[in-house]
Formats: C-alpha cells, sequence, structure tokens
C-alpha cells in the first residue's frame, strides 16, 4: 500500500525550506525520498519540522518580547505584583502539548507499524553482512556473492536481512529509507520498494572502528530489464585475457590475494570482498575512491595507506605488477 | 585570624567565631571537610577538565573543517570524540553541578553543612582521582577510543586488545562510586537537616531539584556499574557476556548503558533548571511561576527518565511495539520539560526586569532549551530518528540541550553565586559580552549540525568527501566552536580581574529571595551566626518585603540574634586525611588492574585501612553520637536506606541479566544439571537464621547486655563464615566438574551474580567481627546502637537478596 | 534514639523468633513444592509469591520496617518497586520472558 503523495510533498517541501533549498539534493539527504520507506518517514519528518518550528517561533518570541516588555525602566513598579501561579493557565499548558503530541504520535505508530511490516512474498530477499570495514551482499534467489554495490530492481519490495560477522555497524541509505543497526548475534531486517532509477549513496552509520568514516557504499536502483541483465552478468563466464591483464591475473592467482578473495573460477578466499565483477564497479574499497586504474594501483601498492587499520596488508608489489593486477580486476565486469 | 585546626565545639559570641575555616595552606585544603571549600574544589578541578575537553573538541573541530583534512589521524580523532565525550559529562557538567550542590544546598536549606562532611570530601578526592586516571591513559599513549558510549562489541578484547578501554571501564568505575556516595549524602541533608520552618514545599526549586537527581544518581549509576562489571570481566577474566559466539545479546549492553544514560542527561541538566528556577524570579523580582508545579514535573521527570532509555535504540532493531511503547513515553515526559519552559515565561511576564549578566545567561538556557528540547521531540519519532540518530542532527541536539540548557546554566549560576562564594562581584560589561560571545559562537557551532545531520553527515568520522555537500556546514561549525573558545577566556579573563580587584560584594547584592543571601560574602566557616527564621518559600524575600507567616506548627520557633544565639555551641566538623587515603587505595588498585595483580593488593589493603580508621576516627566523639535530624531520624541510618535502595538496582540488574540469559548458554552444563539444591538449601536456613541471630544482638546492644552483644555479634558473623563456607565448597565442586567461569553463559551470569552477593556477604562478616572486636574491648556502648543497626539492616538486606537469588536461580525450573 | 516508632510497640525477641521459624517453614516449603509434580503449572508464581513473603518478613520485621517512619519504607519500596519493574522491562526487551515457560 503506497503512501499518499500529498503528504510525502508537504513534508518534502517542510523540510527544504527550512533548509534554505540549498544541497537538498546532497547524495546522503534525508529528505530526498526515492523509495517508500523514505517517503513514508519524510511524511512524519515534515509534520515534526513544523510542529518544533512553530513552537520554536511562539516560544522565541514570548521570550523576548516579555524581556523587552517588562524590563526595568524609569516608571517600571519596584515591586511587581507577586503572583504565584494561576491553576487554570497551567493545566491549559499542560494539556495543550499533549494534544500536539497526538499529532505526531498517531502518525508516528502507524508508519513504525507499516515500515516494519513483514515484507511481502514477491520481495527480493539479500543478505546483508557488514564488516569491519565493507559491505558484503548475497542474493540467495540467484546465488549471486558481491561487495560494496547493492543492486536492486526499481518498483520491487526488497527485503533486507541485517548479518554482522564482527561489531556493530548500521546500515544507511538516506535516499532510500532510514538505519537499521547490523547487530552480531541477531537478524534484523529492512524492507524498501525503490522507485526511481539511479545510484544512490549510503555509508556504515554505528562507529565500527578505525575506518568507520570510510565504510561507504553504493545502491545501484536498475529498471527491471536492467537489473536481470546485472544478475545474468554476475553470473556470467569471465572472458578471455590478454595482455596486461592475462599478466595481473597470473600475479592475483599467485599471490596471497587468493587466501582473502573470491574471483568466480580463479580463488575462493572468504575474509575480503568478492571481486568477481569488482570492475563493475564504480567505487572501490567501499566507496572510498572511483574505480580507476590509477586508484586501484594506489590501493593495491598500500590499501593501509589509504584506508587506516584496512585488514588488507601492503602486499609488496611493485608498480608495474599493481597495475598488472588492477588492470586485471578492472576487467572483470 | 587563626582558627582552630581540628574540629571542636566553639563557644562565644557568633560575631567571634573565626571566619575561613582552616589555614590556608595546601594540608587544610587536603583535609578539608568544609561544604565551601569541597564546592571550589569541584569547581576548580572541574574547570581544568572543561579546559582540556574543550581542547579536544577544538581539534576535532579543526580536522572536520575541511574536507580530507590531515590535523589528526583516524585513530586520534576516535580518541578525540571519546574522552571529549567522557570528560565533558563526568569530568566537567557533573563536577559543575557537585561544586554548586556543596557549596549552596546547606545555605538554601540553613543548615551549616551536609549530613557527612568527611564523605562528602571522600567523594571529591575519588572524582579527582577518577579524572586523573582517565587522562593518565592520553599520558600513557592508550587513550579509549570507542565512543563515549563504548558499544559492546567493538570494547571486547578481540576488537579493542589495547589498554585504553581498561583505563576508560576502571575511570567511569571509580566516578561512579565518587557520584552515589555524594549522592546519598545530599539525600540525607536534604530530608534531615533543614532549618526549622523549611518543609519541603518551602524549599528552594534549586534544593528539589538537586534531591531529584541525587535519587537518579543513586540507582541510574548501578546498572552501568553491572554494565562495565560484565565488560571488565570478559576482558579480564574470559567471561562471555557480551560474547557472540556464546550466546549473549549484544542488546544487552546498550539496554545497560541507557538505563544510566538516559537518567544521566537528567542529572546533567536538572541542576541548571534548578539554577534557572532561582535567577530568572531574583532579577524579575517575582515568585517563580507555579512553584509547585516546577517541583512536580522535576519529580516526574526523575521518575519517567527511568523509562525511556531505549528511545537510543531506535535503530537497534527492538520491533515496532518496543519502539512504540519507547515513542510513547519519550514524548510524554516531554511535557512535565516544556511545562517548565512556560513557568519561566510566566515568571518574567509582568515583572521587573534587571538584565544582568547572569539573567543574561538564565534566558539564554530558556531559548536554547527550547531549540534542543524540540530538536528532542524530533528524535522520539522512530521513523524520524531512523534517519536523525547517528548522525549530525543528534549531535546538534545533544549539544543543544547540554550547553544551551547544562552549560548556559552554569554560566547562570557562576554570575549569580559568585559573589557569595568569592565575596566579590564579576564584571557585569564583560559577563554580558560574554554571554553574546557564547551565543553567537554556540548557534554558530552547532545549528548548521542539524543541517548536517539532514544532509546525511554520519556522526564520529574523521573525515568526509568533498561532494557530499558538508563542506559549508562543517566550517562554519569550526568557526564557531572557537568562538565558544573565546568565550571561555574571556569568563577566566572576568574571574581573574573580580579576584584580583574586583568590586567586594554585599551579603546581598541581587536582592535576593533565599536563605544564602542572609550571611555574608563569603559566609563564615560556620555559614551562619544563627540558624536563619524561615517564613514560607523565598523566604528572606518574605523578611524583607512580607508576608511572613510563622514556621510550619510544632517546629521549634527560629532563633533570633539576640536570644539563643550568643551562647549557642557550634560544632565544626574536624578535617580529615582519610578521604584522601581511600581516595589513594582506590586509584592504586586500579592501577594494579593495568599494571600487576600485587599492586591490586596493595591498593585494596590501603583503602580497607583507610576505610577502618576514617570509620573509627569520631568513635569517641560525643558530638558524634546523636545525629537525628528534622525527620526524626539518625542520618546514618537513613543513609543506609538510600543505598539500599541503590543495592536493589544493582542486584536487580544482576538478577535481570541472570534471568534474560537463561537457557541461552550456546554448550552444557544447565543449571538443572549442576546445581546442588539440597545443599543450598542449608545455606540458605543458615544466612536466615543468621538475620535472626543480627535482631537478637541489636536488641543486646541496645539495652545494653554487653555479654550477649558480644555473643550474637560474633554468632551473626559466624553463620555468615557458614555460608561463605558453603559456597566456596560450591565453587569448587563446580569447578572440578568443569563448570567454570568461562565454561558458558549461565557460567559467567550464575558466577558473577553470586560471587558478588558472597562479596557483599564477606564484607558483612568483616563489618561484624570489626563491631565484635569493639565489644570485646568494651568500646560498643548503648550510645553506639546505630552503628549495630545499620549494619544489621546491611546485613538483613544482604539475607534478602539471596532469599530472591535462591528462588530465581535455584528453585525456579 | 529518637526513632518514630509507629503503633509505639517494639518487637520482642519471641516475635523475632516466631518470624525466624515462620521464614524457616516457608523455605522448607519452597523446596518441597519443586519435586510436586501436580504444581509445575503454577510452580512460577508460587515460587515467586514465597519468596517474596520471605522478603517481607524479614524487611517489615528484621529490619524494623513495621514500626520504623514512614519515611525509611518510601526510601526502600521507591527503588525496589521501580528496580523490579527494570528488571521486568529488561527481560522482557532481551526476549527472555519466556524464560519461565521453558
Amino acid at each position: 500500500m503506497r503512501a499518499a503523495r500529498r503528504p510525502g510533498f508537504h513534508g518534502a517541501l517542510a523540510v527544504t525550506l527550512l533548509l534554505g533549498g540549498c544541497a537538498w539534493d546532497a547524495p546522503m539527504s534525508t529528505v530526498v525520498p526515492r523509495s517508500d520507506f523514505a517517503r513514508d518517514i519524510l511524511y512524519v519528518y515534515g509534520i515534526v519540522t513544523w510542529v518544533a518550528v512553530g513552537i520554536a517561533l511562539v516560544v522565541g518570541g514570548a521570550l523576548a518580547w516579555v524581556i523587552v516588555r517588562f524590563r526595568d525602566r524609569p516608571g517600571a513598579p519596584r515591586l511587581p505584583a507577586q503572583t504565584r501561579g494561576h491553576t487554570l493557565l497551567e493545566i491549559s499548558w499542560t494539556i495543550a502539548p499533549a494534544l500536539v503530541l497526538l499529532v505526531i504520535a498517531i502518525p508516528t505508530i502507524q508508519v513504525i507499524f507499516r515500515t516494519q511490516a513483514a515484507p511481502p512474498r514477491e520481495a527480493l530477499e539479500i543478505t546483508v553482512r557488514g564488516h569491519q570495514w565493507w559491505w558484503e551482499f548475497r542474493y540467495p534467489t540467484f546465488e549471486v556473492v558481491t561487495a560494496n554495490e547493492l543492486h536492486v530492481p526499481a518498483g520491487r519490495p526488497v527485503a533486507l536481512t541485517l548479518q554482522g560477522p564482527d561489531v556493530i555497524h548500521s546500515f544507511w541509505v538516506p535516499q532510500l529509507g532510514g538505519k537499521r543497526d547490523v547487530v552480531p548475534g541477531r537478524l534484523n531486517r529492512l524492507t524498501f520498494t525503490a522507485d526511481t532509477p539511479g545510484e544512490y549513496r549510503g555509508q556504515c552509520a554505528e562507529f565500527c572502528g578505525v575506518s568507520h568514516a570510510h565504510m561507504g557504499m553504493r545502491v545501484i536502483v536498475d529498471a527491471p530489464d536492467a537489473f536481470a541483465r546485472w544478475v545474468a552478468a554476475q553470473k556470467a563466464e569471465s572472458a578471455e585475457l590478454a595482455g596486461l591483464a592475462a599478466e595481473g591475473k597470473a600475479i592475483f592467482a599467485a599471490s596471497a590475494c587468493v587466501g582473502c578473495h573470491t574471483i568466480r573460477g580463479v580463488s575462493s578466499g572468504a575474509l575480503g570482498p568478492d571481486l568477481s565483477t569488482f570492475g563493475s564497479r564504480h567505487t572501490l574499497a567501499a566507496g572510498l575512491l572511483p574505480t580507476t586504474v590509477e586508484n586501484v594501483t594506489a590501493w593495491l601498492k598500500n590499501p593501509p595507506a589509504l584506508k587506516p587499520g584496512a585488514k588488507m596488508p601492503a602486499l609488496g608489489l611493485t608498480d608495474d605488477q599493481a597495475r598488472a593486477v588492477a588492470t586485471y580486476l578492472i576487467g572483470l565486469k | 585570624m587563626s582558627a582552630p585546626s581540628s574540629g571542636r565545639v566553639l563557644h562565644g559570641h557568633p560575631s567571634a567565631l573565626p571566619g575561613v575555616e582552616t589555614t590556608a595552606t595546601v594540608l587544610g585544603w587536603l583535609t578539608t571537610v568544609d561544604h565551601k571549600r569541597i564546592g571550589i574544589l569541584y569547581g576548580v578541578t572541574g574547570f581544568a577538565f572543561f579546559l582540556l575537553g574543550g581542547l579536544e573538541a577544538l581539534l576535532i573541530r579543526l580536522q572536520l573543517a575541511v574536507p580530507h583534512n590531515t590535523v589528526v589521524s583516524a585513530h586520534a580523532f576516535n580518541a578525540l570524540f571519546t574522552m571529549h565525550g567522557t570528560t565533558m559529562i563526568f569530568l566537567a557538567i557533573m563536577p559543575f553541578n557537585a561544586a554548586f550542590f556543596n557549596y549552596m544546598v546547606p545555605l538554601l536549606i540553613g543548615a551549616r553543612d551536609v549530613a557527612f562532611p568527611r564523605l562528602n570530601a571522600l567523594s571529591y578526592w575519588i572524582f579527582l582521582a577518577g579524572g586523573l586516571l582517565l587522562n593518565a591513559s592520553l599520558l600513557a599513549g592508550t587513550p579509549p577510543d570507542v565512543g563515549w558510549f563504548g558499544y559492546a562489541n567493538l570494547t571486547s578484547k578481540h576488537y579493542a586488545p589495547g589498554p585504553g578501554v581498561d583505563f576508560w571501564i576502571l575511570s567511569l568505575q571509580i566516578l561512579g562510586v565518587s557520584s552515589v556516595i555524594a549522592a546519598i549524602n545530599f539525600i540525607v541533608t536534604i530530608l534531615n537537616m533543614r532549618a526549622p520552618g523549611m518543609t519541603m514545599m518551602r524549599m528552594p526549586v534549586f534544593v528539589w531539584m538537586t534531591l531529584v537527581v541525587q535519587f537518579l544518581i543513586a540507582l541510574a549509576f548501578p546498572p552501568i556499574t553491572v554494565g562495565l562489571i560484565f565488560l571488565m570481566f570478559d576482558r579480564f577474566f574470559g567471561t562471555h557476556f557480551y560474547d557472540v559466539a556464546a550466546g549473549a545479546d549484544l542488546h544487552l549492553w546498550q539496554h545497560l548503558f541507557w538505563i544510566f544514560g538516559h537518567p544521566e542527561v537528567y542529572i546533567l541538566v536538572l541542576p541548571a533548571f534548578g539554577i534557572v528556577s532561582e535567577v530568572l524570579p531574583t532579577f524579575a523580582r517575582k515568585p517563580l511561576f507555579g512553584a509547585p508545579v516546577v517541583i512536580y514535573s522535576g519529580v516526574l521527570i526523575g521518575f519517567f527518565g527511568f523509562g525511556v532509555w531505549s528511545h537510543h535504540m531506535f535503530a537497534a532493531g527492538m520491533g515496532p511495539v518496543a519502539d512504540s511503547a519507547f515513542s510513547i513515553a519519550t514524548m510524554l515526559i516531554s511535557i512535565p520539560t516544556g511545562v517548565k519552559i512556560f513557568n519561566w515565561l510566566a515568571t518574567l511576564w509582568g515583572g521587573t526586569i534587571r538584565t544582568t549578566a547572569a539573567f543574561h545567561f538564565a534566558v539564554g538556557l530558556v531559548g536554547l532549551f527550547t531549540i534542543g528540547g524540540l530538536s528532542g521531540i524530533m528524535h522520539a519519532s522512530p521513523p524520524v530518528d531512523l534517519q536523525q540518530t547517528d548522525s549530525y542532527f543528534v549531535v546538534a541536539h545533544l549539544h543543544y540541550v547540554l550547553i544551551g540548557g547544562s552549560l548556559f546554566g552554569l554560566f547562570a549560576g557562576a554570575y549569580y553565586w559568585w559573589p557569595k562564594i568569592t565575596g566579590r562581584l564579576l564584571g557585569e560589561r564583560l559577563g554580558r559580552l560574554q554571554f553574546w560571545v557564547l551565543f553567537a559562537g554556540f548557534n554558530l557551532a552547532f545549528f548548521p549540525q542539524h543541517y548536517l545531520g539532514a544532509l546525511g553527515m554520519p556522526r564520529r568520522i574523521y573525515t568526509y568527501p568533498a561532494d557530499a555537500g558538508w563542506t559549508a556546514g562543517n566550517f562554519a561549525s569550526t568557526i564557531g566552536a572557537f568562538g565558544i573558545g573565546v568565550s571561555v577566556f574571556l569568563f577566566m579573563v572576568n574571574a581573574w580581574r573580580s579576584l584580583r580587584r574586583g568590586a567586594p560584594a554585599p551579603a546581598d547584592p541581587w536582592d535576593g529571595r533565599t536563605l544564602e543571601w542572609r550571611t555574608s560574602s563569603p559566609p563564615p566557616a560556620h555559614d551562619f551566626d544563627t540558624i536563619p527564621p524561615v517564613y514560607g518559600r523565598d523566604s528572606y524575600w518574605r523578611e524583607k518585603y512580607g508576608p511572613r507567616r510563622g514556621p510550619a506548627a510544632g517546629a521549634t520557633p527560629p532563633s533570633s540574634g539576640a536570644a539563643a544565639g550568643i551562647h549557642a555551641a557550634v560544632h565544626l566538623p574536624a578535617p580529615s586525611h582519610w578521604p584522601i587515603v581511600v581516595a589513594l587505595g582506590m586509584v592504586l588498585a586500579a592501577v594494579g588492574a593495568l599494571t600487576h595483580v600485587s599492586i591490586v593488593l596493595l591498593g585494596v589493603l590501603l583503602t580497607v585501612w583507610g576505610i577502618f580508621r576514617f570509620a573509627l576516627e569520631h568513635h569517641r566523639t560525643t558530638a558524634h553520637t546523636d545525629q537525628t535530624g528534622v525527620l526524626g531520624l539518625d542520618h546514618r541510618k537513613m543513609a543506609m536506606w538510600v543505598f539500599l535502595g541503590s543495592e536493589c538496582f544493582f542486584f536487580g540488574t544482576l538478577v535481570a541479566t541472570y534471568l534474560a540469559y537463561k537457557g541461552r548458554s550456546v554448550v552444557g552444563p544447565e543449571p538443572h544439571q549442576i546445581l546442588n539444591i539440597p545443599i543450598t538449601t542449608l545455606s540458605t536456613f543458615d544466612l536466615l537464621m543468621s538475620s535472626l541471630l543480627m535482631v537478637l544482638a541489636l536488641a543486646a546492644v541496645q539495652r545494653g547486655d554487653h555479654r550477649q552483644a558480644r555473643l550474637w555479634l560474633f554468632g551473626t558473623a559466624l553463620f555468615g563464615l557458614v555460608f561463605l563456607g558453603f559456597q566456596a565448597y560450591e565453587f569448587t565442586e563446580f569447578v572440578h566438574r568443569g563448570f567454570t567461569l568461562q565454561q558458558n553463559l549461565f557460567g559467567s551470569t550464575f558466577f558473577v551474580l553470586t560471587g558478588l552477593h558472597g562479596t557483599h556477604v564477606a564484607i558483612g562478616v568483616l563489618w561484624l567481627l570489626s563491631l565484635w572486636v569493639l565489644a570485646l574491648r568494651g568500646r560498643l556502648g548503648v550510645a553506639d546502637a546505630v552503628k549495630v543497626e545499620i549494619a544489621g539492616l546491611y546485613w538483613h538486606f544482604v539475607d534478602v537478596v539471596w532469599i530472591a537469588i535462591f528462588t530465581l536461580v535455584y528453585l525456579i525450573p | 534514639m529518637r526513632d518514630e516508632h509507629r503503633d509505639g510497640e517494639h518487637p520482642t525477641v519471641g516475635t523475632y523468633v516466631r518470624v525466624a521459624l515462620v521464614l524457616s517453614v516457608v523455605t522448607a516449603l519452597e523446596v518441597g513444592v519443586i519435586y510436586v509434580r501436580q504444581l509445575a503449572p503454577i510452580i512460577v508464581p508460587l515460587l515467586l509469591a514465597m519468596s517474596a513473603a520471605k522478603f517481607a518478613l524479614v524487611a517489615l520485621f528484621f529490619m524494623h520496617l513495621r514500626y520504623d517512619s514512614r519515611v525509611l519504607t518510601l526510601l526502600f519500596a521507591g527503588p525496589l518497586v521501580l528496580a523490579s519493574g527494570l528488571a521486568v522491562a529488561l527481560t522482557t526487551l532481551t526476549g527472555a520472558f519466556l524464560v519461565f515457560g521453558r
């Protein structure tokens, strides 16, 4: 059941007006809804914002006025009337806030239950595993495993199950909805239906260690046919390689890389991200840098220098070796 | 003029009594038990830590001023925000609050000191020890870097292997002890030491807020103490409280932390509300509008503050029912908080307002806390919170309530009470300038952070990309932060100039309403020459301008200066060096935990020895025999009951954890496979009978029967030892059968729960044997019955806890 | 000593001994009932009630609350009730309330 357009519109208007209209389309903006979940949230967000701003203006205005009106100046009574209270007034201003809170509470409870309802049968099941400091995504239905970039189809409900093998993280893609913690030992759920194809930025939102700041992610919302193509590409056989890429593959297969990373048909390490379609991702190292040969080469030579505390060590590759492996990896689409 | 260097009864005309308490030497300050000096110690020490925390903040803001900055490394940044948060909360705001509690509460209720002056000093020295220990981690190069609320399991030995987290745990435990001891002290003081005629409803609102805060401290610290004990045991002894692989639930840490953490924020801000409730009426020349309602709302906030903690966990996945329940509770609690704002506004309405510097800061609180409270209401809605939590929006919220609320309130208190404390006035013009610089700097620093949060900037990140749209907001925020720094500097200038050559302050510079203005600035060592008369709420105002109403019926009439005062004997508490010895022992034990177990032993021995000497220091002082207060209750008895209330929370948390984890162990054994009910029934019976012996001992002491007193005291201790013997047998049996502390989750919860109970029994046995030895030496007379009584209350409580444990752990399937 | 005694009486040694006797009997009963199969469905509330009774007896008589100022009862009962409520809330939130049913 879709949230009505009108409330979402008012919500967006309220908050964006207050943001002064500046940079409201920032990549991590919480007021640019691109899913039903985000829209539901923005609806309540708009209400609470209006209420908050209204009360702030009334109270601030009253405060300023009272101080000016009753300040000590010639003619002011030395001893003003020692009013101790006024029961009716006090009762009224206790009940009034309660009523205002009702205006917030009712839509709040409605949206809580709507957005935490069990996902519909046709939802696409995805398992999200938060690691220090990267994201693993598994599609059980398709037997696809990828990392740091999540592809989802537009217009179809997506049911994320959040798991944590190490510490607590938090999955947050603001334009697609609110955040949900990844708690080791528990299975948390997040369900949403993205409506607009595009690329959305996300980031871990629970402090998880040294490189918490570098645990980003991208969510690519694909039109249904594009999504089907992406799934097929994940499972496709890798192309024949030549030149630098072939060299890179040889270096990869002979190095410690294979102990941590999986590349379909080459290695099956499980400690680091699956690299089988690394080249198709727009960023590397969990949103750290755009995927270019230069960046990948720099990363390969010394990961902790770019991402403090990264568990991938510097492998002692020469410039040429690193470039070769980079070329190979970028070719993995 | 020379002053007595030990507590003596002072005879003579009040005007001839000495002024400043003891000699102004270092030793004088180290051994002081005067509430005014202790207040100053808290204030100065808190300020030093405040500057440190401020420096940490400035480094954080410098690093975040521009994207991809390299002022500090990621490691350093993470330590900076951890230390900044921990320092500002525990080492700055809480001590500032304590400074005002200490200095002003006795004056406000017409008392001459607190109920337990040496315990008061002990609280300060333990606080100093904890603060120094935390910052020693900086000197050691291993500060904690897990955030001020250190979520498990990031704090486990595996993910945080260095000693940083250990420093953090130990310091917090020490600081907790300091706070709870002080809480008990102030509760007894406020309830039992009010001047004649000062009924509860006639107390100033600041005193009421203090009272609520002390209850919050006494009850909220035990849960985090327990949570930290669990973490400490996990890290030092291999238990599994936060070990997911062993079946633990990581939400447990969050629950325990926030059951403390939410009341903590009211602990931080209610004193500021109290200050504003004194400052606004004074400068509006009108009473606080609806004072009873402000008082009741404070009490309600305190009580309901225990019911909202999981609003810090809306993203944690508790489910829609829990989310909704806590959301509604949180919204409800905003009503009594908001009502105060209206009461303050109505206080100003119709008044004749003098806009002094103190007034500026108080008004600042009203405006800024409103903003902070409103962003809090936004957070109270879980859907909205799912976007705002863990982002800069919540950072904005918390700073609006803690700086806009607490700090502005504390500055108001500083400007208001500075004349009373120092005898000089702070510069008014510089004060108003300081206010505006702080107001501008603070809003520039933190208002943009609402936008940063709305634009998706997470918190606790040491850097950010240039294309996120966060650059302008961060840069502005950094400028504002330095503005705050300038404002603090201006305050220091103002304070310095005031102390060097400030205008001398009269007793009542503001035409005040409450009793502290009735004595000199600063007050003499004994606070009041004669205990002031109490004519109602705002008693001094009534005395000056009427209407005067007599003291509450049944109370002794107020002493007038001419009659009762002149030959009244005033007993000033004697300075003591035992508080500092006990505090030293505690910090030594903590240092030992970080270094070598032999140092732990040394520290424990020093602490125990210090406690013994502390307890016996005034065993023979006749002035200490009768400590009956206004409610007709002995101070020590009341204090013990408050302590037992606190212990309900301590054991309640332990038992709740046991039950929460029951059945979650991944490997065996299970309770029914290993617990020996018949044997435990015997030990239970033994403990119950020991309580009978205890009441017989007390009855014997009360009627002066020395022989029976010795017999039953020894008997109780003996039965206690038998119980411990049973427990030792049980533990060794279990270990032989492979059931240890580390075996499984059941092992962790069982041994820690029963072990801590056993420790309580052991302490009780030690206590009883000490009383027995006193009795053997003929030094336990009828006059000492209260001491036996409170030992008995402790003993019975320990018995009662066992009743609960026996049923819940052993009997219930 | 100026404690307020509410009904003016002070418990005698006989009272204390009787209380101790009741405590012993209830303890014995508590241990006894866990072996009675017929009581299994209500064993939890039954045990909780019995231990609460013992708790109350010790507090009221041995700890003298029955004869002391109401202030002391309030100072203890308030935190006791609040702590119990929190314990229940905590066990419920961690999904362990079902523990009694296992």
